[in-house]
C-alpha cells in the first residue's frame, strides 16, 4: 500500500510537471494582460523541436535548448500580433494551435518518415544521493527526471519575480491598469512582450519535458490538450501562483489515478477521470470555489490615448 | 454593420474584402512551397488535390457534405458574434449533438416512426442537446459573469470526453462486446434514421443536409438583417448597458444567442452522424467545430461569407485527404494552410479598420 502511494505521488509529479511549467509561465503573461490560447501550440512546437534537436545532436540537453528556442519563436509572433498589431488574442491563439498541429505533423512525417517511433536520447533520471534511498519519500520524490528538480526551481523563480521584483510589479500594473501604468512611465508594450516571452520559454520547457524527459520520442499531437489544461489551471488557481500550482497537481493526480485505480482493483471510468480537470475548472470559472478576480485588462490590447 | 459597410466607398470596401483573399492565396502558396521542399511532385499533388475535391461525383458530394458541417457551425458562430459573443465550443456542441442523435436513432421505437419522423427525431434531439450545451455557457455568463470563450472551450473538452465515455461503456452506447476485438464504437444506426440522399445517384454521398443548411443560411441572413431579434443582438453586442437601459432583456438574449449557436453545433453533429458516419466513435467531431469557427471568423459576420468559406474549407479538406492518399503529401498540410490564414486575417485587423475609415 505504502509502495503504491509512493508510486502514485511520483507519477502525479511527473504528469503535473509539464502543466506546472506551462501554467506558471502563462500566469506571467496573463497577469500582464495577454492571454495565450496558443500555449498548446507552443508546447507542441517545443515537444517536436526538442525531440528533433535531441535526435539530431544526440544530446538531450541541447534538445531542451532547441525546444525553448522554438517556443520562443512562436511566443514572439504571438507577442507581436497581440501587443503591436492589437489582434484578437483568442483568434491568434486558435490559429497558432491549428498551425502548430499541422506543421509538427508535417515536419515529423517529412523528417522522421520511416524512422517513426524511434527512441530519442532522453534526459536522465536523477536519483538524489542519500535521499532517493529513503523508504517512502525516495520513491515518491527523489527518483525523477533532472528537469523536475530544475522545473521546481524555475517555478520558485517565477513566484519571486512576480511578487518580489519591480518587474513583477510592472507586469501586474500593465495587466490591471495599463493606462495608469503608461502614465507612470511603465513601458506597457515592452513589459507585455517580455511577459509573453517568459510564457514561451516556460512552454518550451514544458514541451521538452513531455518529449525528451517523459516519453523519449515525438508522436503526432503528443501534447493532447495539456496546454488547455494549463490554461484551465491558471483560471482554477485564480491567477495566483500557489493555487495555480496546486491546481496542476490536482489535475496531475486525476490523470495518475486512471493508471493507479485499475491496478488497485477499483473501477472508475477512465473518461470520468480525464474529464475531472475540465469539470473542476468549469466549477472554478463559475465562481464555485470563490469569486475569481482576473487581471482587469486580460485580452485587451493597449493603445495610448484610447 | 451591413448598412455601414454599404455606405463605404466601394474601392475601400473591396480592399477590406481582399484581405481574406490575399491571406488565402498567400497561405496556399506557402502550401505549394512546402510540397516542393518536401521533395514531392507539385503537379501530382495538385492533380490529386483537384481529383479529391471535385474529380468524381463521390468526391464532389463528400466535399459539399463537409462544407455543410462547416457552414452550420459558422452560421451559429456569426449569430452569437452579433451579440459580441465568441462561441469556441463548436467541437463539443457537435459531440453532444452526435451523442443525442445516436441515442435516439438506436432507440428501437424511433426507427419505426412514420412520416420521416425517424430521421427528424434524432436531428431534433441533436439540436436540442447542442442548444443546452451552448445555453449552459450563456447561463454561466449571465449568472456568474464567466467569459464564454473559457466556458465553451472547457465544455467542449467535457463533451469530447463524454463521447469517449459513451463508446467505451456498453451500459451507454457501446455496441455489445461479442469478442475482445469489438471496437469501442456504437452500433450503426438503422437505415430508416439515415438522411435521405439528395440525388438519385447512389454513387453520390450528397444528402438533404445541404438543403437544411441553405434554408438555415437564408433564415440566418433574414434574422440578422431584417428582424428585431437581430437588431437586439447587435444592440447588446455594441453596448450591453445601453441596450438594457433601453429595456431589452439583456441576460435572456445572451443565453438565447449562445443557445442558438449551440443548437447549430448540435444539429451539425446529428447531420454528420445520420448523413455520413452512421455510428458514434471517439473523435467523432474530427475538428469540424474548430474549422467551422475559423469559417465564422473569416466571414466577418456575413452569411454569404460563411457559405463561401465553408465551401473553400470543405474542398480543402477533401483535397488534402486525397493528396495524402494519392501523392503522399501529409494532409496536415491543410492544417498549416488554415492556421496561416487565421493568423494572417487576425493580424490584419488594424489594416482593415484603417481601410474602412474608422467607421466601426
Amino acid at each position: 500500500m505504502e509502495e503504491t502511494l509512493a508510486i502514485f505521488i511520483a507519477s502525479t509529479l511527473r504528469l503535473a510537471m509539464p502543466l506546472m511549467l506551462a501554467a506558471s509561465g502563462e500566469l506571467v503573461s496573463e497577469r500582464a494582460g495577454v492571454l495565450n490560447l496558443s500555449l498548446e501550440g507552443m508546447m507542441l512546437t517545443a515537444a517536436f523541436f526538442g525531440a528533433l534537436g535531441s535526435w539530431a545532436t544526440g544530446n538531450p540537453f541541447l534538445g531542451v535548448g532547441y525546444a525553448i528556442l522554438a517556443a520562443l519563436a512562436v511566443a514572439a509572433v504571438q507577442a507581436w500580433l497581440s501587443v503591436n498589431l492589437r489582434a484578437n488574442q483568442l483568434v491568434v491563439g486558435i490559429g497558432f494551435n491549428i498551425l502548430a498541429l499541422g506543421a509538427t505533423t508535417l515536419l515529423y512525417r517529412i523528417i522522421f518518415g520511416g524512422l517513426s517511433r524511434e527512441e530519442i536520447p532522453g534526459l536522465p533520471k536523477l536519483a538524489v544521493p542519500g535521499l532517493s534511498d529513503l523508504p517512502f519519500a525516495g520513491t515518491a520524490f527523489f527518483q525523477q527526471s533532472v528537469i523536475v528538480y530544475f522545473g521546481f526551481a524555475l517555478i520558485l523563480l517565477i513566484w519571486w519575480m512576480l511578487n518580489q521584483t519591480s518587474f513583477g510589479l510592472a507586469v501586474r500594473a500593465v495587466g490591471d491598469e495599463p493606462k495608469s501604468a503608461d502614465k507612470a512611465g511603465i513601458p506597457v508594450a515592452r513589459t507585455r512582450w517580455l511577459a509573453v516571452l517568459i510564457t514561451g520559454a516556460m512552454a518550451g520547457m514544458a514541451g521538452a519535458f513531455i518529449s525528451i524527459a517523459d516519453i523519449h520520442t515525438f508522436t503526432e499531437n503528443m501534447t493532447n490538450g495539456a496546454g488547455y489544461l494549463a490554461l484551465a489551471a491558471v483560471i482554477f488557481g485564480g491567477w495566483n501562483i500557489g493555487r495555480t500550482i496546486a491546481a496542476c497537481l490536482l489535475f496531475g493526480a486525476a490523470t495518475a489515478l486512471q493508471f493507479q485505480l485499475p491496478a488497485m482493483g477499483i473501477n472508475v471510468p477512465t473518461a470520468f477521470l480525464l474529464m475531472l480537470p475540465y469539470l473542476l475548472a468549469l466549477l472554478a470559472v463559475a465562481g464555485v470555489v470563490g469569486r475569481l478576480d482576473p487581471p482587469t485588462a486580460l485580452t485587451l490590447p493597449f493603445q495610448r490615448g484610447k | 454593420m451591413t448598412t455601414l459597410v454599404m455606405t463605404m466607398p466601394d474601392r475601400r470596401r473591396l480592399m477590406a474584402l481582399s484581405i481574406p483573399f490575399a491571406a488565402v492565396v498567400g497561405s496556399m502558396a506557402v502550401g505549394l512551397l512546402l510540397i516542393a521542399v518536401s521533395g514531392k511532385s507539385v503537379p501530382d499533388a495538385i492533380e490529386a488535390f483537384l481529383d479529391g475535391a471535385f474529380g468524381t461525383a463521390f468526391a464532389f458530394g463528400a466535399s459539399i457534405n463537409r462544407a455543410v458541417a462547416l457552414a452550420l457551425i459558422g452560421l451559429g458562430f456569426i449569430l452569437a458574434a452579433r451579440a459580441n459573443l465568441t462561441n469556441v465550443g463548436g467541437e463539443g456542441q457537435i459531440a453532444v449533438g452526435g451523442i443525442a442523435a445516436t441515442a435516439l436513432a438506436l432507440w428501437a421505437p424511433v426507427a419505426g416512426l412514420p412520416l420521416g419522423l425517424a430521421v427528424i427525431v434524432p436531428l431534433l434531439a441533436g439540436t436540442l442537446a447542442g442548444a443546452v450545451w451552448g445555453g449552459i455557457a450563456g447561463v454561466m455568463k449571465v449568472r456568474f459573469g464567466t467569459n464564454e470563450v473559457i466556458s465553451t472551450l472547457l465544455l467542449g473538452f467535457v463533451a469530447l470526453l463524454m463521447v469517449y465515455w459513451c463508446v467505451q461503456s456498453t451500459a451507454l452506447l457501446r455496441q455489445p462486446q461479442t469478442s475482445s476485438s469489438t471496437l469501442p464504437e456504437s452500433l450503426p444506426i438503422p437505415d430508416a434514421t439515415k438522411l435521405p440522399g439528395l440525388t438519385g445517384d447512389p454513387e453520390s454521398p450528397l444528402h438533404i443536409g445541404l438543403g437544411i443548411c441553405l434554408l438555415l443560411a437564408l433564415a440566418t441572413a433574414i434574422v440578422l438583417q431584417r428582424s428585431t431579434f437581430g437588431l437586439r443582438l447587435r444592440a447588446i453586442g455594441l453596448n450591453e448597458l445601453a441596450a438594457r437601459r433601453a429595456g431589452m432583456p439583456g441576460s435572456i438574449l445572451l443565453v438565447v444567442a449562445l443557445g442558438i449557436a449551440g443548437a447549430f453545433g448540435g444539429l451539425t453533429g446529428a447531420i454528420m452522424l445520420q448523413g455520413e458516419q452512421f455510428y458514434l466513435k471517439a473523435g467523432f467531431s474530427s475538428g469540424y467545430g474548430f474549422d467551422g469557427l475559423v469559417v465564422g471568423l473569416l466571414s466577418r459576420g456575413s452569411t454569404l461569407g460563411v457559405l463561401a468559406g465553408a465551401l473553400f474549407f470543405g474542398f480543402l479538406r477533401s483535397g488534402g485527404i486525397s493528396m495524402e492518399i494519392m501523392a503522399g503529401v501529409p494532409s496536415a498540410l491543410t492544417l498549416v494552410i488554415q492556421g496561416l490564414i487565421v493568423i494572417a486575417v487576425a493580424g490584419s485587423v488594424i489594416l482593415v479598420e484603417k481601410l474602412e475609415g474608422g467607421q466601426r
